[in-house]
């Protein structure tokens, strides 16, 4: 078994990567359905803005995080209290980096949905709260909760942000990957492939999970029309 | 019931005609027939009569889409069952399936049922909230080729039963002798309007004969007691403002031309002898 203060990064990873999934699910559910079904000037622009962590450098987006977060940046003058180094900071920088898998995610469960279902079921006279849940939800959330776990398992396994915005502070800030990174350099390669593995199983497990859902959420699909 | 609507966008559309019973609303593809009727479902911009301003789940009609629309996740009766309220809605959706012979299918999922079972299971759960009038898009579309008169046929007696008035769009014209009213529609405004066989027996323009199946017209000239088309001439009963000299269109449906053998006896009809 790998030693105590891998499970105390560990801890620390799944509390941020759950944390960061649960906002990134409330905040992207309706920021894609927007992008998927509306139309308002500049949506070019800000899909791109949203996309641009899938190609920056983490380093260059944990920079200006820091820069942003730091004792002397923009949100700390407007909320009083500098997030670097901290649980928020983490979190801060986990959502917007796995932000554009969610985003992917959860419009093409929005996409896929027959609009016709929609438009039908308002003409039955429902209100639209029963159509959303009675008819979208049911058929999406397979959707969401794959685009879910994935942010899950993105935020997982970041490095380069949370290591500008976080640094290494062993049960305060040190991610498992960061731990990890810190057990190599120090040349304890036996510690290194204990938690390397049990993190490899771990996403393994999260990642047929998505497929098994994804299957579901096809079969459903499939009985449309 | 009197239509007046008007719509600017997809499509640039101004219709005003009536629905009374069955009534088939004709036109080709892309004049607007989807539009038209989504927009008296109130689920595109557009005004006019009746329920003009209204969002959709306010205005007492039944829509069957193209596809029919089914939620794939719900059985038959769950379908149904979606715009009923209250403690019975399972009963009143059942009783509903029975109404429209599908009781004994009630708790399949739509992907179980035949095209025709599926688009009573849409006529039934259209039929819960209680519809003042149908719009049914292009009802024959779901339907295998072979059976789709039969199906069609059945659906219309089941709709005339409930008694009912619907507005049926199709591209089309052999459904025509299926409706009660015919409305034509062409780009932008409809072209003629009234009783399936008056319309078909006298088109109004040579657009309306062509949407109705007229796939023979010839540019022809009226003479006493008939018409001269490329230099043949023709015996036929004229219409009243067919006078002698006049300019007209010869209109012949394929359906009323038989070939015959050139040893058989020949039939008491206008006779060729075409190669």
């Amino acid at each position: 078994m790998p030693e105590p203060e891998f499970f105390l990064a560990l801890r620390l990873s799944l509390l941020v990567a759950s944390l960061s999934a649960v906002l990134l699910l409330l905040l992207g559910t309706p920021l894609a359905w927007a992008l998927a079904f509306r139309d308002f000037p500049g949506k070019a622009l800000l899909e791109a803005v949203f996309l641009l962590p899938l190609v920056l450098p983490p380093t260059v987006l944990g920079f200006y995080l820091l820069l942003f977060l730091g004792p002397e940046g923009p949100w700390t003058k407007l909320i009083g209290v500098s997030w670097a180094f901290r649980l928020e900071g983490l979190l801060f920088a986990s959502v917007l980096f796995s932000l554009p898998f969610a985003l992917t995610a959860y419009r093409e469960a929005f996409l896929s949905l027959d609009r016709d279902l929609l438009e039908v079921a308002r003409t039955l006279g429902v209100p639209r709260r029963k159509a959303y849940a009675r008819v979208v939800f049911p058929l999406v959330w397979p959707g969401l909760l794959s685009g879910t776990l994935l942010a899950f398992a993105h935020t997982l396994g970041e490095f380069g942000v949370v290591l500008m915005v976080g640094g290494s502070i062993p049960g305060k800030t040190q991610m498992v990957s960061i731990y990890l990174y810190d057990l190599v350099q120090a040349l304890r390669f036996a510690e290194a492939a204990k938690a390397s593995s049990f993190l490899l199983l771990l996403s393994l497990l999260i990642l047929v999970s998505v497929r098994l859902l994804e299957g579901r959420w096809r079969a459903w699909r499939s009985t449309t029309g | 019931m009197e239509v007046h609507y008007r719509v600017r966008r997809p499509i640039r559309l101004e219709a005003r005609f009536r629905v009374q019973g069955f009534t088939l609303l004709l036109g080709e593809s892309g004049v607007g027939k989807t539009t038209l009727l989504k927009a008296l479902a109130g689920l595109l911009p557009a005004e006019g009569t009746p329920y003009g301003g209204l969002p959709p789940e306010k205005r007492p009609i039944g829509y069957l889409p193209q596809d029919l629309a089914l939620f794939p996740h719900m059985t038959a009766w769950e379908n149904v069952a979606f715009p009923l309220h209250g403690k019975d809605a399972k009963a009143k959706a059942l009783a509903l399936l029975e109404r429209v012979g599908l009781l004994d299918h009630a708790h399949k999922r739509p992907r179980a049922l035949s095209g025709g079972q599926k688009q009573r299971v849409a006529l039934a759960r259209a039929l819960a909230r209680s519809p003042e009038v149908l719009l049914l898009d292009e009802p024959t579309s779901a339907l295998d080729p072979l059976t789709k008169d039969q199906v069609l046929a059945e659906l219309i007696a089941l709709i005339r039963q409930e008694g009912l008035p619907a507005l049926a769009v199709s591209h089309d014209p052999a459904l025509a002798g299926m409706a009660d009213w015919l409305v034509v529609l062409g780009r932008g405004r409809v072209l003629q309007e009234g009783p399936p066989d008056e319309v078909m027996a006298a088109p109004g323009s040579v657009e309306v004969a062509r949407l109705l199946g007229y796939q023979n017209l010839f540019p022809a000239r009226v003479v006493e007691g008939g018409v001269v088309v490329e230099g043949v001439f023709l015996r036929l009963p004229l219409p009243p403002w067919a006078r002698p000299g006049r300019r007209a269109w010869l209109g012949v449906r394929a359906e009323e031309v038989i070939v015959v053998r050139e040893d058989r006896p020949l039939p008491r009809k206008t006779c060729w002898r075409a190669s």
